[in-house]
């Protein structure tokens, strides 16, 4: 099974149209992958259809890179007895 | 210059100052002054002026949308009419805050608006009329059974000499007067329209005339001494006390207050748009001592129109800190009103065009989702009956977005969704503008389609016909 790390990144690649294997833990979602604000807001919503959870809007807009999105996630999966 | 240099440290806090007591956002934010008088200079003499006694003065509005109104477009129908003055008589409230209200005497269908808007039986606005300074005029006021009339005295030597042709302003003077006395002598109270008081000699003809209307007033009963309009007919008038005669609006008002013994309750300011100052300028008049501001409507008027009373009515309620009975609710009801009888009104214009308190920018919308006072002037939807509205372009972004769905749907404190559930319809939005290349904002219509579609769960729950008639 993929871990949350891969999921993020293939999540991340599918919406923003880049090569997941090129997305490194620490890239900033705006400045380094060229995600809009709209963009950002999609990929909240896409993540919480991937793990199957519900984010809190301000804590999960506050995440900028990939790699404290991974720590959110897992935190937010947690939480809500998230199998991951 | 050195030595006025102050500093200013920081007074840090993580407490917000939202200046409650200024921005009340259940009443347009109030106006306040300091405690003490300020002293301007007359004639180079200091003179004091107190501008809270407005909260103490009967300062009121007056109309003039059937008189001046009507000047600036096709004629009003008689029921027209007398829908608006019920409206205005809601509006101003039981204590008459629009006091009066002036109609045009000389046609048939003049007088019997007039008769109808009397049988309605409403208290204010008080009923007067408006006429020419001939005598002849004068019996369409005693038929009509009014105890005021506004007649026309005009005061700049552009209108005494070059339109109504007189001889001398003596001889001019002589002519208004002898009106006067008619309209004494029927009972009826004069209330002299000082027509181009910005452009006229007011040394030469403006202080004289008002000093023998003085004169004449002092022979007569209280009820019936002469009132003074003054006319700021082209829009020249200016704010400031030291500008010079005869355009400064303080300094009008002072000398035929203090040096002519005009009271202010017998003062009326009058003011036109020309130069973009007619509303500021008629709360000047209400501050340096003019008991009523004369204004119409929206603001429709000769030419570019007069001080709006709606704008009017929401200055009262910021100088005396309430609404004294008036209903603001009633504003809008009045633009609809107008809207339906072919009368357009600006969308951008304030209280009541269609746009007034709807942002675009996304950044601006999303401070109104945050916390609708952050861009919103006062509690529209309780005053106006107008919720802070987002229209929908480019330039909204999501959080403009979930304001709209959030309206749209009636959701408010935790029912209210986040923009992370709409980002289907911000996206749709977006690709209007990106992929289709869209110029035009989408209508409520546009977004209501989309939101069925692409929120069919959210739809079910809030419009559906179970949930619709529960």
């Amino acid at each position: 099974m993929a871990t949350v790390e891969e999921r993020v990144k293939q999540v991340t690649g599918r919406l923003l149209k880049i090569d997941p294997a090129s997305i490194k833990t620490g890239d900033n979602f705006g400045a380094d992958l060229g995600a809009e604000s709209i963009q950002s807001v999609e990929l909240v919503a896409s993540f919480e259809e991937e793990f199957g959870i519900e984010m809190d809007e301000d804590a999960a807009l506050a995440v900028t890179t990939v790699g404290s999105a991974v720590e959110f996630i897992t935190q937010v999966c947690n939480e809500q007895g998230v199998q991951i | 210059m050195s030595s006025q240099i102050k500093k200013h440290p920081l007074i840090d806090t993580t407490e917000p100052n939202h200046i409650e007591d200024t921005f009340d956002y259940d009443l347009p934010p109030l106006i306040k002054f300091e405690d003490h008088p300020v002293t301007e200079y007359i004639d180079g003499k200091p003179v004091e002026f107190d501008f809270n006694s407005v909260k103490e003065r009967d300062i009121v509005v007056t109309d003039t949308t059937f008189r001046d109104g009507q000047q600036a477009r096709p004629p009003y129908e008689i029921d027209q009419m007398v829908k608006i003055y019920d409206m205005m008589a809601r509006l101003g409230g039981p204590n008459g805050v629009i006091r009066q209200t002036e109609f045009f005497l000389y046609t048939k269908n003049d007088r019997e608006t007039l008769d109808k808007c009397r049988e309605l039986g409403h208290k204010y606005p008080e009923c007067t009329g408006w006429i020419r300074a001939v005598k002849a005029d004068f019996r369409l006021v005693k038929e009509a059974g009014l105890k005021e009339t506004g007649m026309l005295t005009s005061s700049s030597d552009y209108h005494i000499f070059d339109k109504l042709k007189f001889k001398s302003r003596k001889e001019c003077m002589d002519s208004y007067c002898e009106v006067v006395d008619a309209a004494f002598e029927a009972g009826v109270r004069p209330r002299c329209h000082l027509e181009d008081l910005t452009r006229a000699d007011i040394d030469g003809f403006v202080l004289p005339f008002v000093d023998r209307l003085m004169e004449m007033s002092r022979q007569v009963p209280e009820e019936l001494a002469v009132k003074v309009r003054l006319c700021d007919t082209m829009g020249f008038g200016i704010g400031s006390p030291n500008a010079e005669l005869p355009r400064s609006i303080p300094k009008l008002i002072y000398k035929l207050n203090k040096e002519c013994g005009v009271p202010s309750d017998r003062l009326e300011w009058h003011g036109h748009n020309d130069f973009h100052k007619v509303h500021t300028n008629a709360t000047t008049a209400w501050l340096y001592g003019c008991d009523a501001a004369n204004g119409t409507l929206f603001g429709i008027g000769e030419r570019t129109g007069n001080p709006p009373v709606e704008g009017s009515i929401m200055e009262y309620i910021a100088l005396k800190g309430g609404l004294c009975g008036i209903d603001t609710t009633v504003i809008t009801e009045m633009a609809e009103y107008m809207r339906s009888i072919d009368l357009p009104i600006p969308e951008n214009y304030p209280f009541v065009g269609k746009h007034f308190n709807t942002t675009r920018a996304g950044i601006h919308a999303g401070g109104l989702r945050q916390n609708e006072r952050i861009y919103n002037i006062f509690d529209t939807t309780k005053l106006l009956g107008r919720p802070p509205k987002v229209a929908i372009t480019d330039k909204t972004g999501a959080d403009g977005i979930a304001l709209w769905v959030n309206e749209f749907f009636g959701l408010t404190g935790d029912d209210r969704i986040s923009k992370i559930k709409i980002h289907k319809l911000a996206r749709w939005v977006l690709d209007q503008y990106e992929v289709e290349s869209r110029l035009t904002s989408i209508s409520d219509q546009e977004l209501e389609t989309q939101t069925r579609e692409l929120m069919p769960d959210l739809w079910a729950k809030y419009k559906s016909p179970a949930t619709a008639n529960a």
